[in-house]
């Protein structure tokens, strides 16, 4: 019996020995890697103080806007004039990158709301996606044009009027929402109509804001010439230097001119006329509205050329049309 | 009885040791977890404060803003910031949409865009729109290297004023080089002395030991960007790349990626053995690499046309080390627009306009 326990207390503390060995062992394993644990903390303690940094410095620069905002609160100051921009547009290949740089340039802008007019009979994903997620103040509206008012394909671009359903169906939104809210600063406005491939800088939209009937600009790229423009003297549109029928009442491209908000619901018929000749779409619209002499320039008397007329080239397609045709196309699936 | 004393004894002397071990063990993992979490907050607190930052810029200039844009842009897609196995970190997206350039960070990569101009009547308009893209992106230092025998008036003035952080270069392209009137031919790769002037120039500028990271993209001032591409390449560590749509002649071409997340192929049919298949806006260069390898630049003669990404490419990285972005190249980020030119039939031989009038 007594040696029975000697052993038994022998194995027992042989038992003690390996538990607390391997015990060892295993706590040095883990102190090893504890030892990699701090080396990852250093850089993200760096980091975390870098961060801290930032974050003082940015308060700081809050808190010193805070105090300067203060005084300035006191004289009520007017709100700026809302820029309503519409812009007609239809489904193409470069319809994605065209409307994603028009965003981009618009965010730019305070007070500005974006009615899109898509030419399909029903709003499409890829617009709706894009107006979600650009950040801007938008309406999405689609009015599809009649079979036979629209180019063909291998048409040239001048041979029908293009986008004219569009604008009007934006006018007419537009008429419709300013009336179901009455009230003095909602006809504060300025119209403009935008094509979804010109180039625009951000002064335009400075420059048109403080319109009061119809306010004109150059336009570069336009009318088979560097650029179009209104010539003024002594503060007042005399007449149009363009170099493509200057008789037209009025020689200005879409692009070169805006109506201000309480013009266009003054004269709820005014609208554009899809029947007009080639090149007096523009004069359709503005003939009813205003005369010559009531233009007001901008652009420093139009001398400054802050819009172009730009156009983006139809990507060539023909490998892809030979892949369609084998049936190896590249996957529709993937947005353009 | 002595049985059960021994399994007492021994539970005994065992119940201390893995005490002690499980205790260690969250000694080790806990403050870990910890730190990672205040890095989150953090992150969090710097990038929605230039938010707020800017909504005040906008207030002090006009009162009564509508509340209507933050609902339009609401939830941003969020990356993390301290992602423990990358080295260059991502960077969460805000709207500061009117403070015009957005802050500049401290621990932000910055890209280093490099774009090669020339004058031609729609110059001033791609430059400008393509400013207004570039003013959104934070952290942005724009390249422009012109192809010019002196620098333009036009290019300096537009680059003032935009207010963008720029370097203005500029290197004329020798006539034999340049391109004929319309022809095409593809065999002269225009713009490649204007990129390698760019490249000097940033060799020459930041020092590869102490250099703070930097990520350099080449884009031509006619494609159209869109944001969350500059967003995708910041996380760049060697060369990664993407999609570009209309090159080739297809929709859009894109490398080809397996499914462990590697390039192994291109999907393009012009030419698809090519080294490096990919059009010049679909790769973006950590600046740690090009400061690495000072020898390698775009080849100039003798360069086969489609060939020219690959003469640089091929001097930098292996396939194998391409990193895929946009979802896995599943996304289109950047298009390869171009502008007509235009018809100018109406100036005439001696000018209809003005030519002070600058456009």
């Amino acid at each position: 019996m007594a040696t029975r326990m000697k052993l038994k207390l022998k194995t027992v503390f042989l038992l003690y020995f390996m538990v607390s060995l391997l015990g060892l062992i295993y706590a040095l394993m883990q102190l090893g890697q504890r030892c990699d644990c701090t080396e990852h903390d250093f850089p993200k303690d760096r980091t975390i103080s870098r961060l801290r940094g930032e974050l003082h410095r940015l308060q700081e620069e809050m808190r010193k806007f805070e105090v300067t905002k203060q005084p300035q609160k006191q004289p009520a100051k007017p709100s700026l004039p809302t820029i309503f921009v519409i812009t007609p547009t239809y489904a193409r290949l470069v319809q994605k990158a065209e409307l994603t740089r028009m965003s981009q340039t618009f965010l730019h802008v305070p007070r500005l709301h974006w009615i899109l007019v898509e030419d399909s009979p029903h709003k499409t994903p890829l617009v709706t996606d894009l107006l979600m997620k650009s950040g801007l103040t938008y309406t999405h509206l689609h009015m599809p044009t009649a079979k036979d008012r629209k180019l063909q394909e291998g048409d040239p671009s001048w041979l029908k009027p293009r986008g004219v359903e569009q604008r009007n169906e934006g006018l007419r939104w537009l008429r419709e929402d300013r009336r179901a809210q009455p009230g003095g600063d909602n006809q504060q406005g300025v119209v403009y109509f935008a094509d979804d491939d010109n180039t625009y800088s951000l002064q335009l939209f400075e420059e048109m804001r403080s319109t009061q009937r119809v306010s004109v600009w150059p336009v570069g790229l336009v009318g088979g010439m560097k650029y179009e423009r209104p010539v003024v003297e002594g503060g007042k549109v005399v007449r149009f230097h363009t170099g493509w029928r200057p008789s037209r009442p009025f020689p200005i491209d879409m692009a070169g001119f805006a109506v201000s908000l309480k013009l266009v619901l003054a004269n709820p018929e005014a609208c554009f006329d899809g029947e007009a000749p080639m090149g007096l779409l523009e004069s359709s619209f503005l003939q009813g509205l205003v005369t010559m002499d009531e233009l007001e320039p901008k652009a420093d008397n139009c001398t400054k050329v802050l819009v172009w007329h730009t156009r983006t080239e139809k990507p060539k397609m023909k490998r892809e049309e030979a892949l369609q045709a084998q049936g190896l196309g590249s996957d529709p699936a993937v947005e353009v | 009885m002595p049985k059960r004393r021994d399994i007492l004894a021994i539970v005994l002397i065992v119940l201390p040791w893995t005490l002690l071990i499980t205790v260690w063990h969250q000694n080790a993992i806990a403050p870990l977890l910890a730190i990672r979490k205040a890095c989150h907050h953090l992150v969090k607190e710097i990038f929605i404060i230039p938010e707020r930052l800017a909504v005040r810029h906008h207030r002090l200039s006009d009162d009564g803003v509508e509340g209507k844009r933050e609902a339009g842009g609401q939830a941003q897609d969020s990356k993390e910031y301290c992602a423990s196995d990358k080295d260059i970190v991502e960077v969460v997206r805000t709207e500061y949409v009117y403070t015009r350039p957005p802050p500049w960070s401290d621990v932000l990569p910055t890209i280093h865009i490099i774009t090669p101009t020339y004058s031609r009547p729609v110059q001033k308009a791609e430059l400008t729109r393509l400013a207004n893209t570039f003013l959104h992106v934070p952290n942005l230092h724009w390249i422009l290297v012109e192809d010019s025998q002196r620098r333009t008036p036009l290019v300096t003035r537009l680059l003032r004023e935009t207010g963008l952080n720029y370097t203005h270069l500029n290197v004329e392209t020798p006539r034999n080089y340049k391109l004929r009137g319309d022809t095409r031919d593809p065999r002269i790769p225009r713009g490649t002395m204007q990129r390698n002037l760019a490249l000097r120039w940033l060799r020459e500028t930041f020092n590869a030991n102490n250099s703070q990271p930097g990520i350099v993209y080449f884009a031509d001032d006619d494609n159209t960007y869109s944001l969350e591409l500059f967003e995708e390449m910041r996380s760049t560590r060697k060369v990664s790349v993407w999609p570009v749509a209309f090159v080739g002649g297809l929709r859009y071409e894109s490398p080809k990626v397996s499914a462990a997340g590697k390039v192994y192929g291109w999907k393009t049919v012009f030419d698809p053995h090519r080294p490096f298949a990919i059009d010049m806006a679909g790769f973006a260069i950590n600046l740690r690499l090009i400061l690495f390898k000072p020898q390698a630049y775009f080849k100039l003669r003798g360069v086969k046309g489609g060939y020219q990404e690959s003469s640089l490419l091929r001097e930098l990285v292996t396939l194998n080390d391409l990193e895929p972005k946009a979802a896995n190249c599943t996304k289109i980020l950047v298009w390869h627009t171009r502008t007509e030119k235009p018809v100018l039939v109406n100036e005439g031989k001696k000018g209809f306009t003005d030519p002070n009038v600058e456009i």
